[in-house]
């Protein structure tokens, strides 16, 4: 801590040196109040765009993301005239094994197995084959079990309960999941007095908590790293209750417990890791014991509600995640079918051609086998499987098409377009539904149904287009805004300009809410605004943009906006390069296979700007200093403050000096290779099939090699920041103290904390837990980077040092050693905080990705200096180029099971807002996070205090600022216009759906970031703080 | 892992850096105003249609896109190209510079080395990086003797890198456009690593030998 004292040392000398008339100080303080006002302003602008921004993201999604529309009928209780069919059991027991995939239970080849997952589970097979080949009494139904994306489990618990599809949006909701409203079989169940035991998974008790009964045994379901408690606790219930009876045991009619393992299993480790095996070997036992149990009268049916794809996750609809397991047994003989030809049930290449069945099906079929009313929403069909007789089966299939039609008629659904069977269009469904009827035409029946659920799922998918083109009109507009404010006026007038779009801005929003307020009251509202909160948000929207055009068109004309920015983007060759890699990101979502690939493409065009510069900077084209827009022209000339020239300001323009070219070469090679090397890290897309090799996997991460990279990085991370420190001799201070303390000491705690997770990941026999500890040094990381080091930065911790040659303090002969750098060293520590917090949220892999990062942001900085582009569009084009190089890197996609949950749980072991959602968002954005801080110093980096105002500083960053949000604008409105033009293709749940989720939420976080980090927090706090010292 | 790999490129870079270190003085040469002017006429002379042809075969006679074999055409079609066409367009001081036969030789040494600095740029933009080496290298070889005539000249014509540089740049550009189609889920069978990446350079350097005379 001596170094602090030294700094304030440093600063009464510096103010007896620097000391100065009164005159002079109230000058200053009359600039530095004018500094305060102005910066005041920016923020609301900055804040006013970011609302409408936000305000054009929620129409847009609500309207493309619609939500079903959700009927509360249900169906009423059979009575003695309408009995259609007889319950078949009086018990069952419902075990539910989540992510169960179908080739885990079935027997693989020895050649084709994986040890881990393969082959350890034949149970159900076994028993299937033989009761079914009359070796052993009962009888038992395998089938594979298709899910309906999307893959999570609340939304599979809603479809296997109520027999509909549950909707995109829903998905969004897993984490808290609310008594379900529809009728459902438990419900019915319920109301038919069976009595609903349950156990497991809480997610049940959140969806049927009124349905079950008071014993019932939920626990906490979320936490992914914890493999045992859930499975433990529904097999004590279990033994309790069924394995065991005891007179303790409760009462019950129908007992659901709902098993975790296998799925945390998949989402800690993925399914190729011996835990799986311990995992399926435990549930194995456990179905075996609970078969051992089981009376005549009661059913046992086993199912997963989903797959896992090849890194154990779930969530999206690859052919994985969607192929779960159905198992009905009981120990009565002839209990189902008992013709099933085990020929028709083919298991060979991983059960590709098995017979198949969907989610959707277990609800007629279970209410069919317990005897209750068919649930009101109900799209399935009943498994034929079960039937005994013809007979059965009819009256079974004259209930569900009963049921079917009701809903129909409910809903008041139209079938009759394109309706066809047998090759001929001529059927009108009455004929169809009466032929059923009265023939008990089963295949007939069973083809009206599928064709039912097929139109009710393209009906779901109904876009509400209003909705969707205000969200792009106003997301166009606050496009315009942006290029307006940060490129196309001049920005010495937007300096004036600032003061008037506060009140201009507020009182139109006022005006603009009160108006809609009183078109929605008094006329009949438009459809997309049928509500109170979206007519304010519009009238917000419509307010905000009168407000900011006002100041603009006061002084400018629309023709002469547009004249200017076609002019400005092709002015000089860094803006063109700028503007072509910002078309060609936003163009990429014109295809599927340029979205697919957009890691690769996004690195492609950093190392293209690499191998720019590198051109640039080894061949020196005789390109004239490259002229920046007019914005920086006009401050160049009126921006020194010291008496310093203009061209003494400018001094180290191009022509660059030969020792110049060298760093610049040296710096492009850099980030060339960081690049490439970043590049190597990638969890591929599904869709990338075999033209790419996952590296970012569990087995990699947790793997020694990883860990020793980790353990280099402690050192190299601190290394490389003080190399580039030290180039502006800017290591003085608070500096070392920063990196080589505080960095230092946090990467090496954070490598404990990766090294222990690792070691829990690879021993098996393991005899410690390490839980208590691992929170410990998280939360203690966690706190420090994100609280404490913060409110150290606000002190002030300057990066320079007064180099006194002569023993007398009083002379006036002083060198400062990092004076050139001083913004830029002290706002590059804030980004070492945040940096630091960013990599405990990063797994070991990706901890190396943002080691490579700092050097890649570091590099460009340099190069931006060096080349004079601090003004140019290319600086933050580059950055945000940079920030989703390393998004893909740090072990992510631009897909739903993409995102690491298990991060989640490193604070808490519970979701606990806002800990399990900061670690989230540190983890998915954290690339977004340190680039949209890190933005403004390409306008600090290597600027000396005294050249530029405060005011001029400012403005400037506020117009790089801009850019980097109007960069993700462009990408955010471009996803907006393919994900509707493509609403209708194949993969628009796949690909451009999750693609638009992620280009607005990254929107809305660099939207945060920039403008509450940015500039309202870091950039004045420095500003002032400097000018605090070196003002004249 | 064969087709989808961004990349490519040829630089121009590296032959300079080679013309740095075997002679340092080189930029005094530069501006050295008694030298003779050099520049490549404008005329229709300098249009390589060997390489349209070259494309032809390549794309529509050849089996399987025969990358070894077209490099094997190339090189004494480039070879002729440089001495009947580039070379008689070429002006160094008023008059056409003679056919150094010794320095055909060496410059086509100089080719085969400049595409090591172009796999290792190639690879930087993204290629694979341990499989397909051998592919890399031979695109690698394509641009450098495609280059062939440009680097040539500048041996013969005292270095003058800065008059040259725009057809490697040519090259360059072509690789790096045709990169576009990599990505496409055509599945066809030209879409192999390194196929588009070839016929973009070979695109690219006749566009620019010639309109690089206009330029």
């Amino acid at each position: 801590m001596t170094d602090i004292d030294v700094t304030l040392d440093e600063r009464r000398i510096k103010s007896e040196i620097l000391s100065s008339s009164m005159d002079e100080k109230r000058i200053y303080r009359s600039r530095i109040q004018k500094f305060k006002k102005s910066h005041l302003h920016y923020v609301i602008l900055l804040t006013a765009i970011a609302l409408l921004q936000f305000i054009a993201i929620a129409f847009f999604t609500r309207g493309f993301l619609l939500t079903r529309h959700v009927l509360n009928d249900s169906t009423p209780p059979f009575n003695s005239t309408n009995t259609p069919y007889e319950a078949q059991f009086n018990k069952a027991v419902i075990l539910i094994v989540d992510a169960l995939r179908f080739d885990f239970v079935i027997p693989v080849e020895p050649e084709k197995a994986n040890p881990y997952y393969h082959n350890n589970f034949p149970v159900l097979y076994d028993h299937f084959v033989q009761s079914n080949s009359g070796i052993t009494d009962g009888s038992s139904i395998l089938l594979k079990f298709i899910a309906d994306p999307p893959t999570t489990t609340l939304q599979r618990l809603k479809g296997l309960t109520t027999g509909s599809l549950p909707t995109f949006i829903d998905a969004g909701s897993n984490f808290n999941g609310d008594v379900i409203q529809e009728d459902n079989l438990i419900k019915q169940f319920y109301e038919n007095g069976k009595e609903v035991l349950f156990v497991g998974d809480d997610t049940w008790d959140a969806l049927f908590h009124p349905f079950l009964s008071n014993n019932s045994d939920p626990y906490e379901s979320l936490n992914v790293w914890d493999l045992d408690t859930v499975d433990n606790g529904v097999i004590n219930f279990f033994n309790k209750n069924l394995i065991n009876k005891s007179e303790d045991s409760f009462e019950w009619n129908i007992m659901v417990g709902h098993m975790l393992g296998v799925d945390h299993v998949g989402h800690k480790y993925g399914p190729n890791h011996f835990t799986m095996k311990d995992k399926q070997m435990q549930v194995k036992s456990f179905i075996d014991d609970i078969i051992n149990a089981l009376d005549d009268d009661t059913l046992l049916v086993v199912m997963g509600d989903h797959g896992m794809d090849h890194t154990g996750n779930h969530g999206g609809d690859s052919i994985d995640e969607l192929e779960s397991t159905l198992f009905m047994y009981s120990k009565r003989q002839n209990a189902f079918n008992s013709s099933i030809d085990l020929t028709n049930y083919n298991i060979s290449d991983n059960g590709k051609s098995y017979k198949q069945v969907n989610q959707v099906d277990l609800v007629p079929t279970l209410s069919y086998l317990l005897g209750t009313p068919i649930p009101f929403n109900n799209l399935g069909w009943p498994i034929e499987e079960i039937f005994t007789s013809d007979i059965e089966k009819r009256s079974m299939m004259r209930a569900t098409l009963h049921q079917l039609n009701t809903y129909k008629e409910t809903m008041g659904i139209d079938l009759e377009d394109g309706f066809e069977f047998d090759g001929s269009k001529d059927h009108t469904v009455e004929q169809i539904l009466n032929k059923a009827f009265l023939y008990g035409d089963f295949p007939l029946a069973e083809k009206y149904q599928k064709k039912f659920l097929e139109i009710c799922k393209t009906l779901w998918a109904r876009f509400d287009y209003h909705s969707i083109a205000t969200g792009v009109t106003l997301m166009t507009i606050s496009t315009v805004l942006l290029i307006a404010v940060s490129k196309v006026v001049p920005s010495i007038v937007i300096d004036q300009m600032v003061p008037e779009f506060t009140p201009w801005i507020c009182i139109m929003t006022l005006v603009s809410v009160a108006c809609f307020h009183g078109i929605y009251y008094v006329y009949h509202q438009p459809p997309f605004l049928n509500s109170i909160i979206w007519s304010t948000l519009f009238g917000a929207a419509i307010g905000i943009i009168i407000g900011c055009c006002i100041p603009i068109f006061d002084r400018y004309s629309l023709g002469w906006i547009i004249i200017r920015f076609f002019q400005d983007s092709v002015s000089d060759y860094w803006t063109c390069v700028g503007t072509l890699f910002v078309l060609i990101h936003s163009l990429l979502f014109t295809s599927n296979s340029f979205t697919i690939w957009e890691d690769k493409i996004v690195s492609y065009l950093l190392s293209t700007f690499g191998m720019l510069t590198f051109y640039e900077f080894v061949f020196l084209p005789k390109r004239q200093s490259t002229t920046p827009l007019l914005t920086a022209k006009i401050n160049e000339n009126e921006g020194t403050t010291s008496g310093v020239s203009s061209s003494v300001a400018n001094s180290n323009s191009l022509p660059l000096s030969r020792f110049a070219r060298l760093l610049g070469g040296y710096h492009s090679l850099v980030l060339l290779l960081c690049t490439r090397l970043a590049s190597m890290i990638t969890i591929c897309r599904e869709e990338q099939g075999e033209y790419c090799t996952p590296t970012f996997l569990n087995s990699t991460n947790y793997s020694n090699w990883c860990m020793f990279l980790c353990f280099l990085i402690i050192f190299f991370i601190p290394i490389c920041i003080k190399g580039y420190y030290n180039l502006t001799s800017s290591y003085q201070a608070a500096a070392p103290i920063w990196i080589d303390i505080f960095l230092k000491g946090i990467l090496f705690m954070n490598f404990i904390y990766w090294g222990l997770t690792t070691t829990e990941n690879t021993v098996s026999t393991l005899k410690y837990d390490f839980t208590i500890v691992k929170f410990t040094i998280a939360r203690v990381i966690a706190g420090f980077t994100l609280v404490a080091v913060n409110i150290g930065w606000l002190m002030g911790p300057l990066c320079i040092k007064l180099n006194v040659h002569n023993t007398d303090v009083k002379s006036h002969q002083a060198t400062i050693l990092g004076y050139t750098n001083i913004y830029g060293s002290e706002y590059f520590l804030l980004v070492i905080n945040v940096l630091m917090a960013v990599i405990l949220f990063n797994k070991p892999l990706a901890q190396v990705s943002i080691f490579l990062m700092c050097n890649q942001l570091l590099s460009i900085l340099e190069i931006v200096d060096l080349l004079k582009l601090k003004e140019n569009i290319i600086g933050p084009v580059v950055l945000g180029l940079l920030s989703y190089q390393q998004f893909f890197s740090t072990g992510h996609q631009a897909t739903i099971p993409s995102v690491q949950w298990d991060v989640g749980f490193i604070l808490t072991d519970t979701i606990t807002f806002p800990f399990t959602h900061i670690a989230i968002v540190l983890n998915t954005f954290g690339p977004q996070i340190l680039v949209a801080l890190s933005v403004a110093l390409l306008t600090l980096w290597k600027q000396p205090p005294d050249v530029l105002k405060p005011q001029t500083l400012l403005g400037r960053i506020v117009s790089n600022s801009c850019v980097l949000i109007l960069y993700h604008t462009i990408l955010c409105l471009s996803s907006f216009i393919w994900v509707t033009h493509f609403r209708r293709h194949l993969m628009v749940w796949k690909i451009f759906c999750p693609r638009f989720l992620f280009a607005a939420l990254s929107l809305i976080v660099t939207q945060v970031v920039v403008t509450f980090g940015t500039v309202a927090f870091a950039s004045g706090r420095l500003i002032r703080h400097i000018n605090d010292i070196f003002w004249k | 892992m064969s087709k989808k790999n961004k990349n490519v490129k040829k630089r121009v870079t590296f032959s300079d850096d080679t013309t740095i270190s075997s002679h340092p003085t080189h930029k005094k040469k530069d501006s050295n105003y008694d030298r003779p002017p050099v520049y490549v006429r404008k005329t229709l002379t300098t249009v390589p249609f060997h390489l349209l042809g070259l494309l032809y075969y390549y794309v529509k006679i050849s089996n399987n896109y025969e990358t070894l074999m077209l490099l094997l055409t190339l090189i004494p079609m480039q070879i002729a190209y440089l001495v009947f066409q580039f070379n008689r367009s070429t002006i160094y001081g008023n008059k056409r510079l003679k056919v150094n036969i010794p320095l055909l030789f060496i410059t086509a040494g100089g080719s085969v080395l400049l595409s090591v600095p172009a796999m290792i740029i190639i690879i930087l933009f993204g290629a694979p990086f341990v499989e397909h080496l051998f592919q890399t290298w031979l695109l690698a070889l394509h641009a450098s003797f495609l280059a062939y005539p440009a680097l040539y000249s500048v041996f013969n014509c005292d270095f003058k890198v800065g008059l040259w540089k725009k057809y490697f740049i040519a090259i360059m550009i072509g690789g790096w456009l045709s990169c576009v189609v990599i990505p496409l889920d055509w599945d066809r069978d030209w879409q192999v690593w390194p196929i588009p990446v070839v016929i973009g350079t070979y695109l690219g350097a006749f566009v620019g030998y010639s309109v690089a005379a206009y330029i």
